[in-house]
């Protein structure tokens, strides 16, 4: 019925590996990507993620080239913008519109490449951890990294009930459909509006039920959580250290690489 | 006789003021299994939430074992741990993101030791037949997965009795079927099943004891021939009639039947028409009917007798026995309804194999002799219980 990400972490290839050690490739290479003042290491960072996730954990390629699509869409719009807005270096490109210059100089258009390659590496970086560790595995390192017990719980109900109102926003918006809610603007505005009120209510009877849920059975406070995912190879770890590693040597050697 | 729960002229009133119970009183007793039946808004669900203290009675009062409820925080807690209920929509009962925090819920509020949690939960999955789904989360299992989590959850907490809200809504009749035989495998462990249900079929079948309910009262309470022997009533109760009983009736009418008690199933109703055909039933040879504990016999040797004798049908009751023969390769024939089955097909000559483990074994066995006595058929029943081979049940031969 629908095309959720948390499905496809639950089928990847490296659900089995340590999940600490998934999120310290994503989150270090993440930080490598900002912390990074040329485009190079960003961009070695996002093509080598990309082919962990696509080759080694083994998620679709074509579903994970649409997924890339959306963040970079807004990257290259916004570095459009930021290479117009900055001055300084020599001039690139002008044109002339109603009279107002524009122009890109070399200072712009540098940025605006920084700018693409850290969101592009940063969300590759990204896409790595949320396809191929799931939920409850970060929520069990959270807990165990001192995140206090109710916040653990609480997004721990919250996420599980996220599915349940998919559901039912889908089968609400099927519901309006066919009584052709969508037909105009004005329609599927309204349709839209009444769709958020009624999952409004439904979320707040939902949580009724929860707590006779919880009642009849026993609740004390507790929450359990899984134990923590499987432990980490040391052949894996070796390979993330050193994988880090080599991304920062890149970082340092290429420092003040210009590319433009 | 014991009682374990008790209504003594219980009423209830929702905050409008509507009335959805008025003055019931019952008395259930323990290790049955109790179907109430009614139409929508006959006040079953408000019954049951009472059972556990969910809801507080308006007015009267509700026994557990001849004690009254008390409503304070501790006493409830430890009734709802001895009263399991598993709701209608499993969605509002499985909250934890995944299927063992959900099992755990229980044993782990109750404070019982990391150890003892995880040896409950294992053995609540085992029974429902979902070993290895424990770290799955609920919206990627099926409506009848997740009614088996919702029970292994309330498993895991031992109790006594189970209060199940419709469990048969929303499932396939496969599924269905499934989760019917789980409960009377539960009632053979001694535990008392109540479900309400508005399927006439299922109640008169499963359950030992139905209760009719309508607009917040009982209208009638019996074994499942008495309630729906009276067509008046159920018409009254906006129910049908069972399909057996409302083809026994119009057997009846049209004189090819004498009128007494309605048949319970298939089986008996096939028996009825066939005696008056032939004045007895099944002149020509029975099959066989094999009995196999799947805990003492192994796989291999099933297939053996699969293939050595001429067996034509193979069914297996319980989880256990579905999880072997999907382990052996056999292809089952019947899931469920699966000992009247084999009777049917005994009677039409062919062989057949009940796979099965535990307490189901012999309650198989004294099924199949409590009908061959009642019907005067003489059906072999031959038990495959030991590793040396087949040994042949004495007192039917």
């Amino acid at each position: 019925m629908h095309d959720l990400l948390d499905d496809y972490t639950h089928s990847n290839a490296l659900i089995n590996t340590s999940p600490r050690l998934k999120l310290l490739l994503g989150l270090g290479a993440m930080l490598i990507c900002i912390s990074s003042a040329t485009p190079i290491a960003p961009l070695f960072i996002a093509i080598t993620m990309s082919l962990i996730t696509v080759g080694i954990a083994k998620i679709p390629g074509r579903f994970y080239c649409t997924l890339l699509l959306i963040p970079l869409s807004f990257a290259l719009l916004s570095s459009g913008v930021v290479a117009f807005m900055h001055g300084g270096g020599s001039q690139l490109f002008a044109m002339n519109l109603f009279g107002f210059m524009f122009e890109i100089r070399d200072d712009g258009a540098n940025l605006a490449l920084l700018l693409i390659a850290r969101t592009f590496g940063g969300m590759c970086s990204l896409f790595f951890i949320s396809l191929t560790t799931p939920m409850m595995e970060i929520f069990s390192v959270l807990k165990s990294l001192g995140l206090p017990d109710f916040l653990v719980d609480l997004s721990m109900l919250m996420y599980r009930y996220i599915f349940v109102f998919i559901d039912q926003a889908h089968l609400i918006h099927n519901a309006q459909v066919m009584r052709l809610g969508d037909a105009g603007i004005k329609n599927t505005l309204n349709s839209h509006a009444m769709l958020s009120g009624v999952l409004f209510l439904r979320a707040w009877e939902q949580g009724e039920r929860l707590i006779v849920a919880m009642d009849a059975r026993c609740y004390d406070g507790k929450l359990v959580l899984m134990e923590q995912g499987a432990k980490a190879k040391p052949r894996a770890i070796f390979a993330v250290v050193g994988y880090l590693v080599v991304v920062e040597a890149i970082v340092f050697l290429t420092k003040d690489i210009q590319l433009l | 006789m014991t009682f374990i729960i008790e209504t003594r002229n219980v009423s209830y009133s929702y905050g409008d003021g509507m009335e959805a119970m008025r003055g019931v009183s019952i008395s259930l007793e323990e290790g049955r299994k109790i179907a109430l039946v009614g139409p929508n808004g006959a006040g079953k669900s408000t019954l049951m939430l009472m059972f556990n203290g969910i809801l507080r009675p308006t007015s009267g009062e509700v026994l557990f074992h001849g004690q009254s409820l008390r409503y304070d925080p501790a006493s409830l807690r430890e009734l709802r741990r001895k009263v399991g209920m598993v709701f209608q929509n499993s969605d509002d009962q499985i909250f934890a993101p995944t299927v063992y925090q959900d099992v755990a819920f229980g044993p782990v509020n109750l404070g019982f030791p990391e150890e003892k949690v995880k040896r409950y939960v294992g053995y609540a999955l085992a029974y429902v037949g979902l070993c290895g789904y424990e770290r799955r989360p609920p919206h990627h299992l099926s409506g009848g997965e997740k009614k088996r989590v919702a029970i292994a959850g309330i498993l895991a907490m031992e109790p006594e009795v189970i209060v199940l809200d419709e469990p048969t809504s929303n499932l396939d009749p496969a599924s269905s079927e499934e989760i019917m035989d789980m409960l009377d495998e539960l009632k053979c462990g001694g535990k008392t099943i109540i479900i309400s249900t508005h399927d006439v079929e299922l109640a008169y079948r499963w359950a030992d004891e139905v209760i009719l309910m309508e607009g917040g009262r009982i209208l009638k309470r019996g074994t499942g021939q008495e309630v729906f022997g009276d067509p008046g009533l159920i018409n009254k109760a906006r129910l049908k009639l069972p399909i057996v009983v409302d083809i026994y009736r119009e057997l009846v009418s049209r004189g090819l039947l004498s009128d007494s008690n309605p048949p319970r199933n298939v089986l008996e109703l096939t028996d009825l028409v066939e005696s008056r055909n032939r004045g007895t039933i099944s002149r020509g040879t029975t099959g066989k009917i094999h009995i196999a504990d799947v805990d003492k016999v192994g796989p291999d040797e099933i297939n053996s007798i699969l293939e050595g004798a001429h067996i034509s049908y193979a069914g297996a009751m319980g989880t256990n026995a579905k999880a072997l023969a999907e382990r052996a390769g056999i292809i089952l024939d019947f899931t469920y309804g699966v000992i009247d089955k084999c009777i049917l097909k005994s009677l039409s000559g062919k062989d057949s194999l009940i796979m099965t483990s535990g307490g189901m074994v012999d309650r198989s066995v004294k099924r199949i002799q409590t009908y061959c006595e009642e019907s005067g058929a003489k059906i072999e029943v031959v038990k495959l219980s030991s590793l040396e081979g087949p040994d042949v049940n004495p007192d039917r031969r």
